[in-house]
């Protein structure tokens, strides 16, 4: 019997897990991306809360497959915008708006939101596949509570969820400068915060080899570089800001003076809650926008009411096939 | 409402806000294709295991356990959706009967289709209709939750044991009136044990003015106008009120049964000839100075005289009952524990002597609180022999413990008005016409005045009722301290 692939396995398999020895292992691992990595880190800048009144702003969206069709699907996106000011939270949510995206009118459906959202371009992208549709819908949602934040708040803090990134589907170069501009003309500070990072130092999670410093503090990783198309507008930075054990990238805009990068996160510091080191603006934007269970359902029974369509469940192929065996489509 | 779930006898049902269903409610599970339907009480309502409702009540909080305020722009109204499953509740209902071509049969071993069934409220008067609760002689106790009125049958409670229990305050004598006036409507003849002298003005309406049942109501008040006389006595009576109530020792009862037979021999039987008979009675001064001391308490207690003239009205009165129907009312409050136990043990004894010879048919005893005046041995004489020899009684209770637990499974009606004591109810639910769970869930939500009828008055299907007003004079009130002295 030819032993040689599982024999070649084993080792691999062994000489690995070498190397992974004393190491964190993290569930649900990321998959690793090759495209930026920073080559070291400068000195820990540390931080004072300044109390200094300064309204907080968030933005977040959210997407959910809310069913299938014999034509397409049914998706449902909400997007919310909360700001903290006097000491309270206050909130504006839009949504959920539920489409059938179909192979007919994907096109349609995403050009005619490119266009809502910036209506002076003329290369518009290509709608993505159906599958994808759902969170490339959203993204131009947010690109828009975005956008308007940032057209409306004077001297604010404007905090992002994720990177601020470019060059990707998701986020155009073109609209991400257009929000950076209007809210650098109108004296605010955009910090993005990402909750997972695959930013690697040294083959390393750059949120993972801090050194030993009390926080809160900020450190810039330098050195980094974004094989086109892909266009960093901003500084990375990897904040912690509070004691607790978690440290979260933060993109700021380059173009922002060092020192008002600074006074910006202290106001922060000052201004809102940083329980686990996350800004509780944007976790509330999280939250808000976030479809539950229920809210599907929900939409489910509007869809059925409204629609009159009939909810059927597909057949399990996997279970129909495998009985037992089978794990189900949901978990392939 | 869908069928959710099916265990053993117990079905859960998915109900929606606008569908207003409350424990209690019967509803029909209808499958079309089975030509079957079951019939299930709600038991219990609550919410609905909805996924990730945990998150949206949380969600609604996350300003230090303020409200965030915002706004919501949400085009296509999908809120009251959310709201409308947010709401759904799943109804715990307990299976009571399958019916198939208005026949009911108590089976629940059937599944209806949860796809294809139809679920709907049952209105009571259906129930009824379905269940049978008919008859000619109907007594209304009240209305329903569905407004509709609930009527029984007075031969439900003929040759029957009946429980009344509840809280205080609740209704429970209330309903005994209901009953009790229901009964000599219908000429039965009622005896009531009356300890808080309730029921004296049972003849009257509430602004005091005569009623209809005014000549038929005959209230007896021991040492007063209730008295009896030694020659009315039977020796196994006497000997009883002896050794039960006042606790004669064996030896002495045996000396007393020779000083009866003596003075009977000499038709001397009176009180003052059995004074003088023990007094110069040849035994142990030990047997006499008990014998004396009985005596005595039976001299003190009033309810004895040696003027046969004075004695005769418990008698007429049962005999005017017999023929007219009538309630005899046991006057005992004022009255001490010892003579209490001498009036029942008398009366109890009396009636068993007139219903043994024919001279009743058969009475209705209302026995209020019953452990303050009933001896031990007399619990299973009453749901046993007594019964057989035409006794039928309803015991009504606040402390549900005091009557023995075989009592309650021997018990054919059970009215039960509100227990918030888990204690309480696990005594009642002992019960053998129903199952614990619906004791325990609907007794504890009773408002006052409101019943839970159970047994063979409902036919075995439970129905929460409001017990009607009845024009009667209210008495028994407690005293208070704080009362409007203008």
């Amino acid at each position: 019997m030819e032993t040689a692939l599982p024999q070649r396995l084993i080792q691999l398999s062994l000489q690995s897990l070498k190397n992974v020895q004393n190491n964190n292992i993290q569930l649900n691992q990321q998959t690793i991306q090759q495209g930026i990595h920073a080559t070291q880190f400068l000195q820990p800048i540390p931080l004072k809360p300044k109390q200094e009144p300064t309204i907080v702003a968030a933005v977040d969206t959210s997407s959910i497959k809310i069913g299938e069709t014999s034509t397409g699907i049914l998706i449902a996106i909400r997007g919310a915008n909360i700001w903290k000011q006097n000491r309270s939270y206050r909130y504006i949510r839009l949504g959920p708006f539920i489409l059938h995206i179909t192979e007919e009118n994907k096109k349609e459906v995403y050009n005619t939101l490119q266009n809502a959202l910036n209506p002076s371009s003329e290369n518009h992208q290509n709608p993505p596949n159906i599958q994808q549709m759902p969170t490339r819908l959203a993204s131009l949602l947010e690109r828009w509570l975005q956008k308007m934040l940032s057209k409306t708040l004077n001297n604010s803090l404007i905090l992002f969820d994720g990177s601020l990134t470019s060059g990707t589907p998701d986020t155009p170069t073109k609209t991400m400068k257009e929000i950076l501009e209007t809210a650098r003309k109108r004296e605010n500070t955009v910090l993005a915060f990402s909750k997972m990072t695959n930013l690697r130092l040294n083959g390393h999670i750059i949120t993972e080899i801090l050194p030993n410093h009390k926080p809160p503090y900020m450190i810039e990783a330098v050195g980094l570089r974004a094989k086109p198309p892909i266009v960093l507008f901003g500084d990375i930075y990897i904040a912690k800001l509070s004691k607790a054990n978690y440290a979260f990238r933060l993109d700021i805009d380059k173009e922002t003076p060092i020192a008002q990068r600074i006074e910006a996160v202290e106001r922060l510091l000052g201004n809102d809650l940083l329980a686990q080191g996350y800004p509780e603006t944007l976790r509330l934007a999280h939250i808000l926008c976030t479809f539950t269970a229920n809210e599907v359902i929900a939409m489910q029974h509007f869809i059925t009411r409204k629609c009159g369509v009939k909810i059927i469940n597909r057949p399990d192929m996997h279970r129909l096939l495998f009985g037992v065996f089978g794990k189900g489509e949901g978990n392939p | 409402m869908k069928l959710y779930k099916k265990e053993g006898n117990i079905v859960q049902i998915l109900s929606f806000p606008n569908e207003n269903v409350e424990k209690g409610d019967y509803l029909l599970i209808e499958d079309a294709d089975a030509g079957k339907a079951l019939i299930a009480q709600v038991i219990d309502v609550q919410f609905a295991n909805i996924p990730g409702i945990l998150e949206e009540l949380l969600r609604g909080l996350p300003d230090g356990g303020e409200l965030i305020q915002g706004e919501d722009f949400d085009p296509l109204e999908i809120a009251p959706h959310i709201t409308y499953i947010q709401d759904a509740s799943l109804l715990i209902c307990k299976i009571r009967a399958t019916a198939e071509n208005e026949n009911l049969s108590p089976s629940s071993s059937w599944l209806p289709s949860r796809s294809q069934s139809t679920i709907r409220k049952l209105p009571i008067p259906m129930l009824l209709k379905l269940a049978r609760v008919d008859g000619k002689l109907p007594i209304q106790l009240g209305a329903t939750k569905d407004a509709s009125p609930l009527t029984i049958d007075a031969s439900a409670l003929d040759g029957k044991l009946n429980i009344i229990t509840g809280k205080k305050e609740t209704g429970k004598s209330h309903l005994s009136k209901l009953l009790i006036s229901s009964l000599v409507g219908y000429k039965a003849t009622v005896i009531v044990f009356d300890l808080n002298g309730e029921y004296l003005s049972l003849g009257m309406t509430a602004d005091g003015k005569r009623n209809a049942y005014y000549d038929k109501i005959h209230v007896l008040t021991p040492s007063q106008n209730f008295r009896i006389s030694l020659k009315q006595l039977n020796l196994h009576v006497l000997l009883d009120i002896l050794i039960h109530a006042l606790h004669l020792p064996g030896t002495s009862a045996r000396e007393f049964r020779r000083i009866w037979q003596s003075l009977k021999e000499r038709d001397m039987l009176n009180m003052h000839e059995l004074g003088e008979a023990i007094r110069n009675w040849h035994c142990n001064q030990h047997v006499k100075d008990a014998l004396f001391s009985r005596y005595y308490a039976l001299v003190n207690s009033g309810f004895f005289t040696d003027n046969v003239a004075e004695a005769t009205l418990l008698e007429e009165c049962l005999l005017k009952a017999k023929e007219q129907g009538g309630a005899i009312i046991i006057n005992l409050r004022n009255t001490s524990m010892i003579d209490r136990q001498i009036v029942v043990e008398y009366l109890l004894g009396k009636l068993v002597e007139l219903l043994t010879s024919w001279k009743l048919k058969a009475v209705f005893l209302f026995a209020e609180e019953a452990h303050l005046y009933l001896r031990e041995t007399y619990w299973d004489d009453i749901v046993t022999r007594m019964r057989h020899f035409g006794i039928f009684t309803t015991f009504i209770t606040n402390q549900p413990d005091t009557i023995r637990e075989n009592i309650y499974r021997q018990a054919d009606n059970i009215f039960l008005f509100n227990f918030t004591n888990e204690h309480d109810l696990e005594v009642v639910s002992r019960a053998a016409r129903v199952d614990a769970e619906t004791v325990k869930s609907i007794a504890k939500d009773l408002p006052p005045h409101h019943c839970l009828v159970l047994g063979k008055v409902v036919k075995d299907f439970p129905m929460v009722v409001k017990v009607k007003a009845l024009d009667v004079k209210t008495m028994g009130e407690t005293r208070l301290f704080f009362t409007d002295t203008n």
